[in-house]
């Protein structure tokens, strides 16, 4: 099946393809993707062994008289954080833990929790059923709480027993978007055809069951908001720029959208750019989908693309494009502080270039949304800066 | 009251507060300090049946401060007890007529009654009951109670030696160990974990006299200071369910004397009935079934115990603020321990349910044959029953939250004592109100200094009135009218609580 015929001439891509090869090349010299550490996916009868294996554990330490407790790693403390620039942020080998112990008053509702999640994914591993993490929080909304609760234990139960959510069968529910030049067949074989239309398609909730993906995309975009993401769909972006796939996870991205955009590099190698807001919030989104995020460390290996490059929002595209002032925002507290602690980050140091265009926004206490190109020209963004920044190598 | 206990504990109370008076010069702030000998010995009466000849002595082991003159002293204690037939005789040489207030006066009083056994034996009753309140609050004087009938004696100390105390102001310390509120304790072992209250003071209240009363001779200031507490401390049982099972509440005059109320007869006794007058009980989801003897300690002690109620009731508002906060201060641990036992209890039944759903639904057989093995249970029954056990028992020893309390060997529960998940601790509520001021009557004006102390009135005992019970509990104290049967309900809820201390009566000698 052919694909829409429309895009530039093949020479558009010529630094694209160049920094396709020279990608392709590092990879080589690293020897290839590193093997996968921490979580992998497992199967049925693995899950349920772990798990009675964790039960055996507690009842032995009944039977001697002891209060049993789960040790859990420390996911979202920093000092059990390493950084590789191969794989981004990842959990340290000896990393510090914690002991949510059944005798304590402070922890034995958790403890408790744990137990009671266990249990329902064992249900469902049995009976080879999915649900969702809200589903899980629905089944007795009033003892867990709120979900975040549930996330946290599901989090911490992925890390404990060393198994991806999937393996455990609890999904996530996607918010993400894709179009473009991609074609995929679901677990279940139901085809997925993206198109260069208006219209996108969902992000799929199992990515790990999707297979004979196909594509002839010479890039990926990353698009921050959704806001943007419709633009360019209205603007028929995957058309003009095609071959190519744009995904967005509709800010920060949850974990299928962020699977998806692995398992494209990973299958296709293809170039990967990112399209945010020129403020902190969009610097460390770009910064979850290329290096990890604390909480999801853990499983950095099935969910980083370090590969990523920051396309744009840059600052200094601000003043390069003599972007009016008055379509600025000053900085709030929050943003420097957040801009603060990304600059901190142990991934900061191997990107230069990131490095000086925060310090360009740090000196201007100023930051733009994408939507401030418009003021340029209401397609701006679709006909003039995104082709010229992909033709002329604009990115870092 | 009958003839004997009143006039011991009124020939108390005057010594106490002649100290007092002595002492207030010297030595503000001071305890009192001293030890008194209270013996009684009764024989056979050769002239009436079933009698006994009792000679009551009364001295000090050591010395007192100040004189007393006697001519003044008799005349007062015998205004004191208009009905007391016998005659006071003091013995002591060197204070006889004596007007020195220098010197230390040895102290020596006797007086002899003829009354019948029961009648003694509830007057030893009494006179204990008093002297142990007085010790609560001076916890320095010590007095060496006797008592022989036909030659069995039986020697009792009531003296608080070396234990913790809260010093308050002006003299009066309370005994803070809980051994003086509780009978022993349930669980058999060695020590409490922790043996004291940890009382809460209310802000002091002035208490307004009513204008009828100072016409009476009722004048000066009233201040009343409350203090709340649970007995015994929440931390010796925290893994239990904890109730409150009953108030007492201990009310102490000026000078640190109990105070004797008026008969249930009177009207104005309706604020000692109800404590709810006081006291908002519904917050703490409590109700109290009124049971207080008011008649225990029958006597004058001043005018103030005649119009305590009144003086109350007439600043009720501000004394019902003051004793609210502290018992909120006192009940607000007991109640955080009570939610967080049953958050404790709800988390490991969740959890012990989930394991069961695991084992019950596995299909590994070497799982569940592992399992069941490791708590020796035949089926998954028996191993749900055992893993619910199992639990309990190891978190029921769990770290204890921070106590600042004394810490000692850890409670042990008796082995044979039936298997409860819930076992209920039962607390009670000490309640010490305490009243200061310059009050003024005829024995008062001998220069008596604003003291703090506190106002007492026995309630019923822990094993007394339960709260939110329907009906009274068999040991509910009654009026001083039936009180002078022999065989009456006070002397027996009397006898039992004190049999312990005088056994002695369970095999007298020969006969009375």
């Amino acid at each position: 099946m052919a694909f829409a015929p429309m895009g530039p001439e093949a020479s558009f891509f010529e630094v694209l393809d160049q920094h396709r090869a020279s990608l392709l090349a590092a990879l080589r010299r690293g020897g290839g993707e590193p093997a996968g550490r921490g979580t992998r996916l497992a199967s049925s009868s693995e899950v349920l062994g772990s798990i009675e294996s964790v039960i055996q554990g507690i009842i032995t330490s009944v039977a001697r008289n002891e209060a049993p407790a789960f040790t859990i790693d420390n996911r979202s403390s920093w000092e059990n954080i390493k950084f590789e620039d191969s794989v981004g942020l990842q959990m340290a080998s000896h990393c510090t833990t914690r002991k949510i112990k059944s005798d304590s008053l402070k922890s034995v509702k958790k403890f408790a929790l744990i137990l009671k999640i266990l249990s329902m994914i064992y249900k469902l591993v049995q009976s080879n059923t999915y649900a969702t993490k809200r589903d899980i929080y629905y089944t007795d909304s009033q003892l867990f709480g709120n979900q975040t609760v549930v996330d946290n234990i599901i989090n911490d139960i992925s890390c404990m027993l060393k198994m991806p959510r999937i393996s455990l069968h609890i999904l996530s529910t996607s918010k993400g978007l894709i179009a473009g030049n991609l074609r995929y067949l679901e677990e279940d074989g139901t085809r997925v055809h993206c198109t260069c239309g208006s219209t996108a398609v969902a992000v799929p909730s199992n990515i790990q069951g999707i297979r004979n993906l196909i594509t002839d995309a010479k890039f990926l975009l990353i698009v921050e908001k959704d806001a943007t993401f419709q633009r360019l769909l209205d603007d028929s972006f995957c058309n003009r720029m095609s071959p190519c796939i744009m995904v967005t996870g509709k800010g920060v991205p949850d974990l299928n959208t962020r699977l998806l955009v692995k398992k494209l590099w990973d299958t296709f190698h293809i170039p990967v750019f990112a399209l945010v807001d020129a403020d902190p919030h969009g610097i460390e989104i770009m910064c979850i989908y290329k290096y990890g995020s604390l909480a999801m460390s853990f499983e950095a290996h099935n969910l980083t693309v370090p590969a990523i490059r920051w396309l744009g929002l840059l600052p200094s595209d601000i003043k390069r494009l003599n972007i009016p002032r008055d379509t600025l925002i000053p900085l709030t507290k929050q943003d420097q502080m957040k801009l603060e602690s990304v600059l901190k980050r142990p991934y900061v140091t191997c990107q230069p270039f990131w490095r000086k265009e925060m310090e360009i926004m740090a000196d201007s206490k100023l930051k733009a949304e994408i939507q401030a190109l418009t003021f340029l020209s209401s397609d701006y963004l679709s006909r003039v800066y995104l082709p010229n920044k992909l033709k002329f190598g604009g990115w870092i | 009251m009958e003839g004997s206990a009143v006039a011991v504990c009124e020939i108390l109370k005057y010594l106490i507060i002649h100290w007092k008076c002595e002492t207030a010069g010297t030595s503000k702030g001071a305890l009192l300090e001293g030890q008194l000998v209270i013996s009684m010995e009764a024989l056979n009466s050769k002239h009436q049946e079933n009698t006994l000849h009792c000679v009551t002595t009364i001295a000090s082991a050591g010395s007192i401060y100040g004189g007393l003159v006697l001519k003044k002293f008799l005349k007062e204690i015998q205004s004191l007890l208009p009905g007391f037939s016998a005659k006071l005789n003091w013995t002591s040489e060197e204070a006889s007529y004596s007007q020195d207030i220098s010197g230390v006066t040895p102290f020596q009083m006797i007086f002899e009654v003829d009354e019948k056994p029961r009648t003694l034996m509830t007057d030893s009753l009494v006179i204990k009951n008093f002297l142990h309140k007085i010790v609560m609050v001076h916890p320095k004087i010590k007095f060496n109670f006797s008592v022989k009938v036909n030659g069995v004696l039986s020697v009792e100390v009531f003296g608080t030696k070396n234990e913790p105390t809260l010093n308050l102001s002006n003299g009066i310390a309370l005994v803070i160990s809980c051994r003086h509120y509780v009978s022993k304790p349930k669980f058999a072992t060695a020590e409490l974990l922790c043996s004291r209250i940890h009382p809460v003071l209310g802000h002091p209240v002035m208490l307004f006299i009513p204008d009828d009363m100072v016409g009476m001779g009722l004048l000066g200031e009233l201040t009343l200071t409350p203090a709340a507490a649970l007995c015994p401390c929440p931390e010796v049982f925290p893994n239990q369910l904890n109730r409150i099972s009953s108030v007492s509440i201990f009310l102490y005059g000026p000078s640190g004397l109990p105070l004797i109320l008026p008969g249930q007869e009177q009207p104005t006794t309706t604020v000692f009935k109800d404590t709810s007058y006081f006291i908002d009980w519904k917050k703490y989801h409590l109700c109290m079934v009124p049971s207080l003897d008011l008649n225990l300690d029958r006597g004058v002690h001043t005018l103030l115990t005649t119009h305590l109620s009144a003086i109350l009731m007439e600043s009720h508002s501000a004394v019902q603020d003051s004793i609210q906060v502290a018992m909120d201060q006192a009940l607000e641990q007991h109640h955080q321990a009570t939610k967080d036992l049953q958050k404790f209890q709800a988390s490991l039944s969740v959890a012990v349910n989930s394991i069961m759903s695991i084992v019950t639904g596995s299909t590994s057989n070497s799982f569940r044959k592992i399992c069941l093995q490791a708590l020796q249970a035949v089926d998954t029954q028996e191993f749900g029953t055992k893993l619910h056990k199992s639990f309990h028992d190891i978190t029921r020893h769990r770290s204890l939250p921070y106590c600042s309390c004394e810490t000692k060997q850890q409670l042990l529960p008796e082995e044979n004592a039936e298997e409860n998940t819930e076992d209920v601790q039962e607390n009670s509520l000490e309640l010490l109100a305490g009243t200061s001021g310059q009050v003024e009557n005829k024995r008062l004006q001998q220069g008596l200094e604003e003291t703090r102390a506190f106002l007492s009135a026995r309630g019923p005992s822990q094993s007394e009135a339960a709260a939110c019970r329907t009906k009274p509990t068999a040991a509910s104290l009654t009026p001083s009218g039936s009180r002078a049967s022999p065989g009456g309900d006070l002397e027996d809820s009397l006898w039992q609580r004190e049999v312990s201390n005088l056994s002695e009566w369970l095999n007298p000698g020969p006969e009375p």
